[in-house]
């Protein structure tokens, strides 16, 4: 192996042709075929792969955490020189306690629900020996050292009486307790919301420079691993497929699958007006399929005879040997073409003068709980125009999801707003709304598996939407559907599978023929693609653009992803706590000046790109809807609020420039110079 | 506080239940106890006494009243008070139950525990279908199968549940032994299985996952990480238990001829004194309320959530 | 045999079969043919697994015996009486090559009258397993869909039925409207229903939020047929599993009652009846008038419980 020559002794993790397969009903599955990649102490390793690839098969191997099934069939691990796959018990349960430490993804089910914070730190350090006074002590400066403010209270609290960001704060507190010499972190941010997962990334970025624990980073945003990682390994069915510098790796790509990942992610600010994204042609190989040769063979456009017939060899990049690709091609990476495909842009550009489709005064919702009132939409008023997509992106309790809810009629609006289609009053219930409204409105959900029935099949779906909403009966109904079908490149095989023998991209495609299934006028897309690996979601985006630009449909696109919401959306509102901050054309608001919850927004957005970004960070945590602050509701974490100003009168959201509205104190030439880079 | 007043919710609830089952078909109550050979003026006369010429809704009310009062009204058959009747039968009942629990509860929650530690293995297997039958098998079999090899054949045990009077606590025991041996074989499975299932969920979860990585034992997880959590649901199967438990103590006590509440309830079937029958089934009715009541209580201050969003 | 054994499963699966072809007409023809399939794949399953071939077995023999009677018993059940060399009544003979199970206290051959006494339990048993299910299933339903104050009485009501244990309250019943199989499959379907009802209303809890309902709502689907034909589908395995369960539940409960005297009366062969007029001459050494039917009321729960285990594992697996 060409990678011998990093000496194995100081290395802190040093992985040697792993090979681990699940055992499923007696058959091994192989899900790593030979992984060899070494971390340097103090370094930050970053994996990155789409779902099954690999990568968290890895990270659990490198801690001897496999699941029952799972079973690791040759290679050797070592952490700073000691070999884990032979350790027995006692010495694995040493090595955890005092070499290697992990973070994990969900950190609220990673606590104990039902012991205090305290008691789960103090264990920690129990186990190193300290006494009772001791580790209670050593817990509070562990605490203080992730940043919590009150470690005391902290201490006492039980974990769901925390933030997610702050629980996530004291499974990272747990795992540096013993100061080890390796660090697992697996998605630890997924879940997470933007400006949260921008203060843990921070605190995990500030902690570096105190330890010399080597990091092995999880993820599958590259943005995140871009900018957490010294070096960045490409997963590809349980192989790596290209490692380097991670700068260098994401700048300059050296195998197709990384070329074909990285250009099918919305990235540089591309507009759906500028061109289709890429996608990787065909599907990821099932676990355990056999792959003798080159494990992307298959969905590879350089692919030639040799690749199918032989391994491909490591081929060394640069002259500074911290670069590999596993191509046999390598040579003409850069030979690949950009999929240009122009979308109909003069289509687009007559948005501008298109009729407004829906149009939302003063729309509140407001829940009770308890005697108690919620408002979790506050005053909202936009208007959608015909063939536009207006993105709506914020966090959690920002009322986004409510906001779509309320126009389907799924929740009835509060007295006093009024919502019109096409210029004629809407009801506020489903019920209540007439067979051409309901058929005018249909949604796109987050999770397709949880939005198609599971025991229908596709072709049942589809006829039964058909028939509800276009009132075609039979074959007639039959028909149409078939039409749909293919026009969202579902074959007539499809269509007789049920839910579960589709992958994710197509479970989505079936979900978006069904809301197409009677022409509506507006769909609403609730986080279509954020279930979906990115090569996945790239098709899913452009399909989304082309039906948009053919059957003139106006979007409501939900979603927390900065650069999905950069391409597909004409205009963008951003809501915190039930209200609309801002709301302009997405240049505008992406390009400033914007408002403060924008800006922090945009600038916690780890870029895949590495571009600068501006970074304000914000304080404290998202307050509930139940509980809103007084004045702005922005101001408690608002990095620029007007003291005496901002807590006392909640802003107007004003137009400062045609089409561009802005709820915030601070004049706009004002917000234009503090935010002037 | 909730908690309590969705107790009394129930109780009455409960007691409406029985009084329905009772009187669903109208009919002349004296008639259908003294048979139909009985003089009119005697029925009449029955039906007087016990208050069954009254209309429903105030037959209604006064049932209503005495399950709140815990007084049942008299007997059919003897003209006692109900719960002079019951209340002694049900203490040995309680005797026979308790050691039956007693017994119970620490081997089966043990069995559930090594079963889970051992999933899918032998041992495993072994305690699962032991469980899945010994549950499936209805106490009265178990309890003659255990009189018939027990007993009889091996002498090891009292034929006759009953010890004389006068026999010392220990004495009792040995009496009791058998009978409750039925009842723990009958719960045995339930309460392993639940255990097990919750064990091996507490096992796969991701806070024991971050205990194991901490460097903890596996016995420390398990004791002080999963333990506390996977129990819930087998506290719940517990308390739900003690109800079931005296539906299948009748059986128990028939074998062997003791004279607790099941033997009183088929006395009061075979002479159809429906008010000590009422009177038992309210009684185990409210015990069986009190016991997830308790299983509620422990379950909140095994679980803080729990604990702390009821009170919030 | 498995035509018979397997009745216990195919129960329920021709039920929510019916249901599903049902629904299926509307749609065209191989989205059944693909459902069957899917139906039939773990059914496969269910029928390779070791116990579920033991239980149906044990299952089917007590059917044949239910169903065939006095026509397969080696003597009359009722009318036989043995007779010892000189002519008398052979009163509790121990088991012998003549009688296998030994006689009872009136000479009638225990075997005969075991294999006659599935009929008793077999006709109530699962009657009331399925129609308490089929209660439990449209209450659990209406309790898991609607939500809110209907949910909330019904909880209640539920947690009263809970309250009482079924032996009980059968016993009550029983004595207040008087025996006959009818009263004891009312009685036991109705003090069912709750706990299926529980059960079904946490499978619906977890569908109802899934936004496949949402979907159809927002289509204008009816309660009615996003309850029956949207979730119903998707519930069918813990309610199958239920109904196994149930079934087993029921020939407890029935052989129960019997055994306490509330059910067929003295010459009937009813396994609970035997049991109850042998365990008293225990004490004299005979055991077989008192053994052989317990073992057949054990054997034959045992068996549904095999089989309700087998099908669990398969449907929870999947």
């Amino acid at each position: 192996m060409t990678l011998a020559d990093a000496p194995v002794i100081t290395a802190a993790l040093e992985v040697r042709d792993l090979e681990v397969a699940y055992v499923v009903r007696g058959v091994d599955r192989e899900v790593l075929r030979g992984v060899s990649f070494s971390i340097a102490p103090g370094e930050a390793y970053g994996l990155v792969g789409e779902s099954g690839c690999g990568k968290s098969t890895t990270a659990y191997a490198a801690v001897r955490y496999l699941p029952d099934n799972g079973k690791i069939l040759s290679g050797s691990i070592h952490v700073a020189g000691d070999d884990v796959i032979g350790m027995n018990a006692e010495q694995l349960r040493r090595f955890r306690a005092t070499e290697a430490s992990m973070v994990y993804q969900d950190p609220g089910a990673s606590l104990n629900p039902s012991l205090r914070v305290g008691r789960q730190i103090t264990e920690c350090f129990t186990l190193l020996g300290q006494s009772k006074d001791e580790a209670r002590r050593s817990s509070i400066a562990a605490l203080a050292r992730v940043r919590i403010a009150a470690p005391e209270s902290v201490m006492d609290r039980y974990p769901f009486q925390l933030s997610g960001g702050m629980q996530q704060r004291v499974v990272i507190a747990m795992a540096l307790a013993c100061n080890p010499k390796l660090l697992v972190l697996d998605e630890p941010t997924t879940g997470l919301d933007a400006t949260v997962e921008a203060e843990v990334l921070d605190l995990v970025r500030a902690l570096r420079s105190e330890s010399d624990a080597a990091i092995l980073f999880i993820a599958h945003n590259l943005g995140v691993i871009r900018s957490m990682c010294d070096r960045v390994g490409v997963m590809y069915a349980g192989k790596i497929v290209e490692e380097g510098p991670s700068q260098a790796v994401f700048d300059d790509p050296k195998h197709p699958y990384t070329v074909g990942l990285l250009r099918s992610l919305p990235r540089h600010g591309i507009r759906k007006t500028d061109r289709a994204l890429a996608t990787i042609p065909g599907t990821l190989p099932l676990i355990g399929s056999a792959l003798p040769t080159c494990v992307f063979v298959d969905r590879c456009p350089l692919a030639s005879d040799v690749c199918r017939t032989e391994v491909p060899p490591v081929v060394q990049i640069g002259p500074a040997g911290d670069r590999y690709t596993r191509c046999h091609h390598a040579d003409r990476i850069d030979d690949l073409e950009v999929e240009s495909v122009t979308v109909d842009i003069a289509m687009l550009a007559a948005s501008e003068h298109n009729p407004d489709v829906l149009e939302l005064s003063h729309v509140s919702k407001t829940f009770r709980q308890r005697g108690n009132s919620i408002p979790a939409l506050v005053d909202v008023d936009f208007t959608l125009a015909e063939g536009e997509t207006l993105g709506i992106v914020g966090e959690s309790g920002s009322g986004k999801s409510t906001l779509a809810r309320t126009m389907l009629g799924i929740e009835t609006l509060d007295q006093g707003g009024d919502m019109a289609l096409d210029g004629a009053h809407l009801q506020g219930s489903t019920s209540q709304r007439s067979a051409s409204e309901k058929r005018s409105m249909q949604m796109v959900f987050q999770n397709p598996d949880s939005a198609l029935n599971r025991s229908w099949s596709v072709r049942r779906i589809l006829v039964r939407c058909v028939t509800k909403l276009t009132g075609l009966k039979g074959e007639e109904a039959n028909t149409r559907v078939e039409q749909l079908a293919a026009h969202l490149r579902l074959t007539p095989r499809h269509l007789d599978l049920k839910p579960r023998q589709l992958s994710g991209g197509l479970k989505q495609r079936v979900a978006i023929a069904r809301a197409f299934a009677g022409d509506p006028r507006i769909v609403v897309c609730d986080e279509p693609t954020s279930a979906l690996d990115v090569s996945v979601q790239a098709a899913i985006l452009n399909l989304l653009a082309d039906l948009q630009v053919e059957k003139r449909t106006s979007y409501l696109l939900i979603t927390h992803d900065m650069g999905v919401v950069r391409y597909l959306a004409d205009r963008i509102a951003v809501m915190y706590l039930g209200r609309i901050q801002e709301i302009g054309l997405t240049d505008d608001v992406f390009n400033g000046p914007h408002h403060p919850y924008t800006e922090a927004l945009l600038s916690s957005v780890p870029s895949v790109d590495g571009e600068a970004t501006l970074r304000i960070r914000l304080d404290g945590e998202i307050p509930t809807p139940a509980n809103p602050p007084s004045g702005c509701v922005f101001h408690p974490r608002c990095p620029r609020a007007i003291e005496g100003v901002c807590e006392v009168t909640e802003p107007p959201l004003l137009e400062v420039a045609p089409g561009h509205s802005i709820r915030c104190h601070i004049p706009i030439e004002e917000l234009r110079i503090l935010q002037a880079k | 506080m909730q908690r309590l007043a969705s107790a009394i919710v129930t109780l009455w609830l409960l007691a409406t239940i029985v009084f329905l089952i009772v009187n669903v078909l109208p009919g002349d109550v004296g008639r259908k106890i003294l048979g139909p050979f009985a003089p009119k003026e005697d029925v009449a006369a029955f039906n007087h006494r016990l208050g069954t010429d009254r209309t429903v809704i105030a037959q209604y009310l006064t049932s209503i009243r005495r399950v709140f009062t815990l007084d049942f009204g008299d007997s059919y058959q003897s003209g006692q008070k109900v719960t002079d009747i019951i209340l002694p039968a049900l203490f040995r009942s309680g005797k026979l139950a308790l050691l039956a629990f007693v017994l119970t509860i620490p081997i089966s929650i043990a069995a559930g525990i090594f079963a889970a530690r051992r999933k899918d293995k032998f041992a495993d297997r072994v305690v699962v279908n032991v469980g899945l039958a010994s549950s499936s098998i209805p106490e009265f079999v178990t309890a003659a199968v255990l009189l018939s090899v027990f007993c009889v054949n091996w002498k090891l045990g009292e034929v006759f549940a009953n010890p004389p009077a006068g026999t010392s606590v220990i004495g009792q025991f040995r009496y009791l032994l058998t009978p409750a041996m039925a009842m723990v074989i009958a719960y045995f499975g339930y309460i392993a299985r639940m255990t097990r299932a919750g064990v091996i969920g507490g096992l796969q979860s991701d806070y024991a996952r971050t205990a194991t990585m901490k460097g903890l034992s596996k016995g420390t997880v398990m004791r002080s990480h999963i333990l506390r959590n996977a129990l819930a649901p087998t506290i719940t199967v517990i308390s739900v238990q003690v109800g079931y438990l005296f539906g299948g103590i009748i059986g128990v006590e028939k074998v062997f001829n003791y004279a607790g509440l099941g033997s009183t309830m088929l006395t009061a079937v075979g002479a159809k004194d429906i008010p000590v029958l009422q009177g038992a089934v309210l009684l185990v009715g409210i015990i069986y309320m009190m016991s997830t009541l308790l299983a509620d209580l422990l379950i909140a201050y095994l679980n803080p959530r729990v604990r702390l969003e009821k009170t919030r | 045999m498995s035509d018979l054994g397997t009745s216990a499963v195919t129960g329920p699966e021709a039920e929510t079969g019916g249901f599903e072809t049902e629904i299926g007409g509307s749609a065209p023809g191989p989205v059944i043919s693909e459902r069957k399939q899917a139906r039939r794949e773990s059914w496969r399953l269910i029928r390779r697994r070791p116990s579920f071939i033991i239980g149906s077995a044990i299952v089917s023999i007590w059917v044949v015996c239910a169903i065939l009677g006095n026509r397969i018993t080696p003597h009359h059940p009722l009318d036989f009486r043995a007779k010892d060399s000189s002519g008398l009544p052979a009163l509790h003979l121990s088991p012998r090559a003549a009688f296998p199970f030994g006689t009872d206290a009136t000479g009638r051959d225990v075997l005969s009258r075991v294999m006659a006494g599935a009929r008793d339990v077999l006709k109530i048993a699962p009657m009331a397993a399925i129609l308490g299910v089929l209660l439990g299933v449209i209450v659990g339903m209406i309790m898991g869909y609607l939500g809110g104050w209907v949910d909330l009485v019904l909880s209640r009501i539920v947690e009263a039925f809970l309250a009482l244990p079924v032996v009980l309250i059968a016993l009550l019943a029983i004595t207040t409207l008087g025996r006959s199989d009818w009263v004891v499959v009312g009685v036991v379907a109705v003090l069912f229903t709750p706990v299926v009802a529980r059960t079904v209303r946490s499978a619906v809890l977890a569908e109802r939020d899934l936004d496949y309902v949402t979907s159809a709502r927002l289509r204008g689907e009816t309660g009615r047929f996003v309850m029956f034909r949207e979730i119903l589908p998707n519930v069918s395995g813990p309610i199958i599993v239920e109904l196994t369960v149930r079934i087993g539940y029921a020939v407890f409960t029935v052989a129960t009652l019997s055994f306490l005297g509330a059910g067929p009366p003295p010459p009937s062969p009813d396994w609970g009846a035997q049991v109850s007029e042998g365990f008293r001459v225990l004490g004299a050494g005979i055991w077989w008038t008192t053994l052989f039917p317990a073992l057949a009321i054990a054997s034959l729960v045992i068996a549904v419980n095999l089989i309700a285990d087998s099908v669990q594992s398969v449907l929870d697996a999947s």
